[in-house]
């Protein structure tokens, strides 16, 4: 058994406001969601001694700003970089630290202002929302009309419909799946009802994708807290066990070799159940990164819940809704939720097994959630396996 | 106001020579000196064996269409008359893959696995090199 298996453990979890929240700043958003984790676990900021969070690239030294913040000398703390792939490494780095007895109690989270800051101005809803000016690529891109991560990821979608006959209608069988969810989360962004007509009926943004396979554009933030199992069982909230994680990194290139249809999610998933001991029949419910729909069709296969290649036939199936096989991004994920960069995508299973919800938003006898993180230029995959204690 | 210019490449010390080798419209690649290894983009070591030992190579300008966007969003004012425009992933046949954007065809005839020839787009003082469809007229595009 691997010896870090269950030894940790979530015990608080926060949001802050979530959509068009222009009086707060990246920073703020994300100071309301990590008081929020604190009361919940019933902690303060005299019981943290490390933090690792991340949030817009513009902001330097983000660990720093946030614990002047909240008041908290670290033993333990760092910003990180590995796009959507961060949030779940965050906490994988939590566990570390405190194994390796740098810390006990670790803060981990992620705000954006991303409504707020590409809404000021005509100008800032033209650009890419959140890289900074002087980190734009200015050759082998910006010369074809090639921006925003849109379309790198769109170039996958084409290369999987070609090679697996992936269509449309499966990207849509994601995006109403998720939308039934949000309608039923008084959190998410998104509460309208969206139907496969509404889908094509939007505009189209980088072909394949139109309007509704793309994620939001919102502000928001999320924290967790990370401590040992054995300190969990003495605090206020329900623990959530880590069973398992792990990251894998296509870092050589997403137009390299065969990334764009099979991700780094395959390598990052194996691990992560090895550690667990546990396999993708296990798994109750998943939160699934969803920067773009066709990320979750990939990821599913790569995860081994369906054959490469068939990840459309198993959208349609009805398995990703609240009483199918696998509900998935059960709070409407970052396509009808909001964006948080996954960090949503750990509270939403943590609190799934905690059994917080209401029964028309409770995935019923959820025992082993599993939650990914996907970015970094596309390469970047960790995987985060939870058990109820 | 001005019309806005569509961008032009800012070389890095890496990539210069791609460049000036573009505007006297020949497409060259970077070659390990030390095992042959092709790549994309411009790097100072060889990424399969990490030689320093860069050398430039012509290659033919003939490859396929790996993957392909139609941009219907605007996100830059000099594009706002090409939308819908095709973006690609090329793979040109001595292996290397490299964005462009695929010219001279409408983009609802675009396929993966087409064949492309590229073509040179002279710009502001640069180069940069487009591809249309294997079989179209070579060269400089109107």
């Amino acid at each position: 058994m691997h010896p870090l298996r269950d030894k940790y453990a979530i015990v608080g979890t926060g949001k802050s406001r979530l959509g068009r929240v222009p009086d707060l700043s990246a920073l703020g958003l994300l100071e309301d969601a990590m008081k929020n984790a604190l009361d919940e676990a019933g902690l303060t900021n005299r019981d943290i001694d490390g933090i690792v969070c991340r949030g817009p690239d513009d902001i330097y030294a983000h660990h720093q700003e946030i614990a002047a913040r909240l008041g908290i000398n670290c033993a333990f703390s760092t910003s990180l970089d590995n796009g959507g792939a961060s949030q779940i490494l965050a906490v994988m780095l939590a566990v570390m630290a405190i194994e390796a007895g740098l810390a006990t109690t670790v803060l981990c989270g992620y705000g954006r202002d991303s409504w707020s800051r590409t809404h000021r101005s005509g100008e800032g809803r033209m650009q890419q929302n959140l890289v900074p000016s002087e980190q734009r690529p200015r050759e082998h891109g910006p010369e074809f009309g090639y921006f925003a991560a849109v379309a790198t990821h769109a170039l996958g979608a084409r290369r999987h419909m070609f090679q697996y006959g992936t269509t449309r209608e499966d990207f849509a069988a994601i995006a109403v799946a998720f939308r039934e969810h949000a309608r039923r989360n008084p959190e998410a962004v998104m509460r309208e009802p969206l139907t496969r007509e509404d889908y094509f009926a939007a505009r189209l943004i980088a072909d394949p994708f139109g309007l509704y396979d793309c994620s939001l554009v919102t502000d928001g933030a999320g924290a967790v807290i990370v401590t040992s199992a054995e300190r969990a069982r003495d605090l206020r909230a329900r623990p959530v066990l880590i069973k398992g994680f792990a990251s894998f990194n296509n870092t050589g290139g997403w137009y390299l070799e065969d990334h764009m249809v099979s991700t780094a999610a395959g390598e990052s998933a194996e691990r992560a159940f090895r550690m667990a001991g546990l396999g993708p029949a296990d798994i109750d419910t998943a939160q699934i990164y969803d920067c773009f729909t066709y990320m979750v069709l990939t990821q599913l296969e790569d995860y081994g819940f369906c054959k490469k290649g068939e990840g459309g036939a198993f959208v349609r199936s009805g398995a990703l809704a609240l009483e199918g096989s696998l509900p998935t991004n059960t709070s409407g994920g970052q396509l009808s939720e909001a964006h948080v960069e996954g960090m949503l995508q750990i509270v939403e299973g943590v609190r799934q097994l905690q059994s917080v919800y209401p029964p028309e938003r409770q995935v019923r006898n959820a025992d082993v959630a599993l939650v990914s993180g996907h970015g970094g230029n596309t390469v970047c995959h960790s995987s985060l396996i939870l058990g109820r204690a | 106001m001005a019309e806005a210019r569509k961008p032009v490449p800012v070389p890095s010390l890496e990539s210069w020579p791609y460049w000036e080798a573009l505007k006297a419209h020949r497409l060259m690649m970077p070659r390990c000196g030390a095992c042959g290894h092709r790549w994309f983009p411009p790097s100072l070591l060889c990424p399969a064996c990490n030689a320093r030992d860069v050398t430039w190579a012509e290659v033919s300008g003939c490859g396929k269409v790996w993957s392909f966007v139609v941009m219907h969003r605007v996100y830059h004012p000099a594009f706002a008359a090409e939308v819908p425009y095709v973006v690609a992933l090329i793979e040109l046949a001595e292996g290397p893959r490299m964005i462009s954007n695929v010219v001279g065809i409408p983009p609802d005839a675009v396929r993966c696995e087409m064949p492309v020839q590229v073509v040179f787009d002279d710009r502001d003082g640069a180069t940069v090199p487009l591809f249309a469809p294997a079989g179209a007229a070579a060269g400089r595009i109107a």
